[in-house]
């Protein structure tokens, strides 16, 4: 057997104290495709970082093709061979085909650049991608599978050894993704070296023939695909999972429908989303990371464009039709991103719960009422237990558990009959996860109904009453409580070949 | 398909719509008045709106990247002012001043680029301090009066070969090098893939900041270009030299069609017509014998429409085309 085209080996990485790769080993031979899984925080990124010379790897050593190489810069990856398509396509719009494919090197002859030049040496990569499009284009005017064929472009135009994918099918269509397939399968068939990042299972099982996947900075197993089944993966990228208490009793009678979702689609990520959320209960929307769970949320209450699709909300009684902006003003939305949905940092925990609830914080003349702030303030960080000196301190010194406290507090004061919680305990301690969590319990219990969706399982079990499945941005099964971790694996672990037909959507 | 038509009449217009403007605007002052359209006229506007053209150009280099730099009318000013001074107080001969002014316009475009490359300082902020620090700069090495030029300089600013001016013909020599600069040189096309976002460039391997810091330098540069061609078409320095010329050169670059956000427009012809617009309604509304305060008015609102063309079209490319749902399925 020749030598691998690369091998990593005791590669580690700490961000700011905290481990992000730890003694991780890698090895990929030419002319193969390798698939790299794991959750989101697993350390693929900071792996391939490394790889394209984009962070510093400490200890540990990359060997290309048996000769050992130092990768300190983008630069020096390229000269060593390796090349990025990244997922979030490093385009330059407004730029031609051939300038974006040859940026890094632009032909030059007596120190201008030579657009005849450029045009002979972008066409054959075109032809070789079987592009439909030309040189002289502006990418600006492509569509999205021709932009990522512009980027591959690219990335061959430094002739490349080892290539790799980050997640390239994310926004393509299924057409755009056979001939996206077709096209790595000839770069294998050209003897590249090929390392494949995805989140969608049954895209390694169609072109990888070895598997790496990795969890908390570790590879956790690696093999012949052929050797694993889609449930293994998934297995290996959650890990175990420790069945915590149940901090909620499902209720016997489920309430009325309180917000019902007819045949949500959006541009390629959404693809008739239908379900029902009833009065009181907390429904998981559980799927893989990409599958669709928050652009499923963010679509609901207007975030993003919904192309088809209806909405209707409980109001007075009966079930009304709603655009998502209406929907918003009933609907309280809590992500793991606390800044990006309005948190105010440097303000005081009581200005930042005063947002969202002018009018009870309005005296006379409508200026705000120092003390009623306060007073509202103080209220609810009694209720929700926020742990901080006063409410006058800025939210930036509180801890994220508190911040996350606060988004609540704010949503708490208006009181919204609906929930839509995405990542609530993302980046928290276990503590403050198991606080949030029991929080979020408090809000059905009083009556509200809540969506929750999170990567972690053992999360979502400890508080569903029922889970949606979700996979490539369509609901494809709807679980009972009774539901158990191996159901639930199972569920996501179905690759779309497989999957069964829409089992009762309620 | 009213959509459709609506939605390619509408990038027509906002491709080709500012020519069509100055087209009408041309034929209207030609019919209204009796000289505009006078070959003498055209000459002098050309005259008139030369270190327009040259600053606005070297600014349309740091606009590309996405940034500003609004420093451009008081690096006119202090270079210039140094020119002068050394002429008069220090009696060092011409050339050599003018050397010393376009030393030290590009060394005031390097400290803007320091400051906003380097310290991380929004190039808006950055310029907006400099412009006024080095207008009080010029202002007190001048003591704001005003110095003639030597008897020996006084007579280039409105030197001419073959009945056009000198400075038409720099100007037109300096415009159509940093056209070639911008599009066919390597620091030009890193300009404007900056311009599309410097994430992307920084991905790429672009070393953004060396290019932002030269294209800094280069706007001072030709800044101070611009500014010694206006001292010698007055034949003194005055406090008033390159007053609000930062904004009249942000102005003929955006109405030429650069994109205030980075990365589109063109130096030939869209910062020429973009100049020549500002250069053409003043000369025109002069010959109408109209109020002077109308420029004001005029010039705002062609700003206006022109910004709002550039939010139209930027806010049209943002919508990155996603493919039906139908096909997603299946």
């Amino acid at each position: 057997m020749i030598g691998a085209a690369l091998e990593m080996t005791g590669v580690s990485k700490t961000f700011a104290g905290v481990s992000a790769l730890e003694d991780a080993h890698l090895s990929i031979q030419a002319g193969e495709a390798h698939a790299l899984m794991g959750a989101n925080g697993a350390g693929k990124s900071t792996l391939m970082n490394i790889l394209g010379g984009i962070v510093a790897a400490e200890g540990g050593e990359i060997r290309i093709a048996g000769r050992v190489a130092s990768i300190a810069s983008p630069r020096d990856a390229r000269a060593n061979g390796i090349a990025f398509v990244h997922q979030e396509l490093a385009l330059l719009a407004s730029m031609s085909v051939a300038e974006n494919v040859l940026i890094e090197d632009l032909p030059r002859r007596g120190g201008l650049i030579d657009p005849a030049a450029m045009a002979a040496r972008t066409q054959p990569l075109l032809d070789r991608l079987g592009c439909g499009f030309g040189p002289q284009d502006p990418v600006e005017k492509l569509g999205m599978g021709d932009r990522q064929m512009v980027e591959i472009a690219r990335a061959l135009a430094s002739n490349p050894s080892i290539l790799i994918f980050d997640e390239p099918t994310s926004s393509l269509s299924a057409r755009e993704k056979a001939r996206l397939f077709d096209v790595i399968r000839k770069l294998k068939a050209e003897g590249a070296a090929i390392i494949y990042v995805t989140h969608f299972i049954d895209e390694i099982f169609e072109i990888c023939e070895r598997v790496t996947v990795m969890r908390n900075g570790r590879i956790v197993g690696s093999g012949a695909t052929p050797d694993f089944t889609p449930g293994d993966i998934v297995k290996l990228m959650l890990g175990d999972i420790h069945q915590a208490d149940r901090l909620r009793v499902t209720p016997a009678a489920p309430g009325e429908r309180v917000l019902t979702v007819d045949s949500l689609s959006a541009g390629g990520f959404l693809d008739g989303v239908s379900f029902t959320l009833r009065v009181g209960e907390i429904v998981g929307l559980w799927g893989l990371l990409g599958s669709g769970r928050t652009e499923i949320m963010r679509a609901i209450i207007g975030l993003d464009p919904i192309d088809a699709g209806a909405i209707a909300l409980r109001r007075n009684g009966a079930l009304v039709p709603v655009s998502p902006h209406e929907a918003h003003q009933s609907i309280g939305f809590v992500t793991e991103d606390r800044r990006g949905e309005g948190l105010l940092l440097p303000l005081s925990v009581a200005r930042n719960v005063s947002f969202g609830n002018m009018a009870a914080v309005a005296g006379r003349f409508g200026l705000i009422d120092r003390n009623r702030e306060r007073t509202l303030a103080t209220g609810l960080v009694e209720r929700l237990k926020i742990k901080l000196n006063s409410v006058d301190q800025p939210v930036r010194t509180l801890s994220g558990g508190n911040q996350q406290k606060v988004v609540f507090s704010r949503w708490l004061a208006s009181s919204p009959p609906i929930f839509l919680l995405d990542e609530p305990t993302r980046g928290l301690d276990v503590g403050a996860k198991s606080e949030i969590l029991a929080l979020t319990v408090q809000l059905a219990t009083a009556g509200a109904a809540v969506l929750i969706a999170s990567s972690e399982l053992e999360e979502l079990m400890r508080v569903c009453d029922r889970y949606l499945i979700v996979q490539r941005g369509r609901i494809i099964g709807d679980l009972g409580p009774d539901a158990d971790r191996d159901a639930l694996l199972a569920a996501v672990s179905e690759t779309s070949a497989s999957s069964p037909t829409l089992s009762s959507v309620a | 398909m009213t959509a459709i038509a609506q939605g390619t009449l509408g990038h027509w217009f906002t491709r080709n719509g500012f020519l069509l403007i100055v087209i009408a605007l041309f034929l209207f002052f030609s019919i209204v008045t009796q000289h505009f359209a006078s070959v003498a006229n055209v000459l002098a506007m050309a005259h008139t709106m030369a270190p327009l053209v040259i600053i606005a150009s070297g600014l349309a280099l740091v606009v590309f990247t996405g940034k500003l730099d609004i420093s451009v009318g008081s690096i006119a000013f202090l270079s210039s002012a140094i020119a002068v001074l050394l002429m008069h107080d220090a009696g060092v001969n011409a050339p050599l001043a003018f050397l010393a002014a376009l030393v030290t316009g590009a060394l005031l475009g390097a400290l803007n680029g320091f400051v906003v490359v380097f310290l991380g300082i929004n190039p808006l902020i950055a310029t907006l301090g400099s412009m006024i620090a080095l207008r009080g700069v010029a202002l007190q090495l001048t003591n704001a009066i005003l110095i003639a030029l030597p008897e020996s300089v006084r007579g280039l600013g409105n030197a001419t070969i073959g009945g056009v001016f000198v400075d038409v013909i720099i100007a037109a020599v300096i415009l159509i090098v940093v056209h070639v600069l911008h599009r066919r040189t390597v620091f030009g096309r890193r300009l404007d893939a900056i311009g599309n976002g410097e994430d992307n460039a920084i991905r790429i391997g672009i070393p953004v900041p060396q290019t932002v810091f030269l294209s800094f330098v280069a706007s001072g540069f030709l800044a101070s270009v611009g500014g010694l061609i206006g001292l010698l078409q007055v034949g003194a320095i005055s406090s008033y030299l390159g007053k609000g010329m930062e904004f009249t050169a942000v102005a003929a670059i955006v109405v030429g069609g650069v994109s205030l956000f980075g990365g589109r427009g063109t130096i030939l012809p869209g910062v020429l017509l973009g100049a020549f617009a500002f250069t053409m309604i003043a000369n025109g509304l002069n010959q109408m014998s109209a109020d002077p305060y109308a420029y004001k008015l005029v010039t705002g609102g062609l700003i206006f429409i022109a910004m709002y063309v550039d939010a139209l079209r930027t806010r049209r490319l943002r919508r990155i085309p996603i493919r039906p749902p139908a096909q997603a399925a299946s």
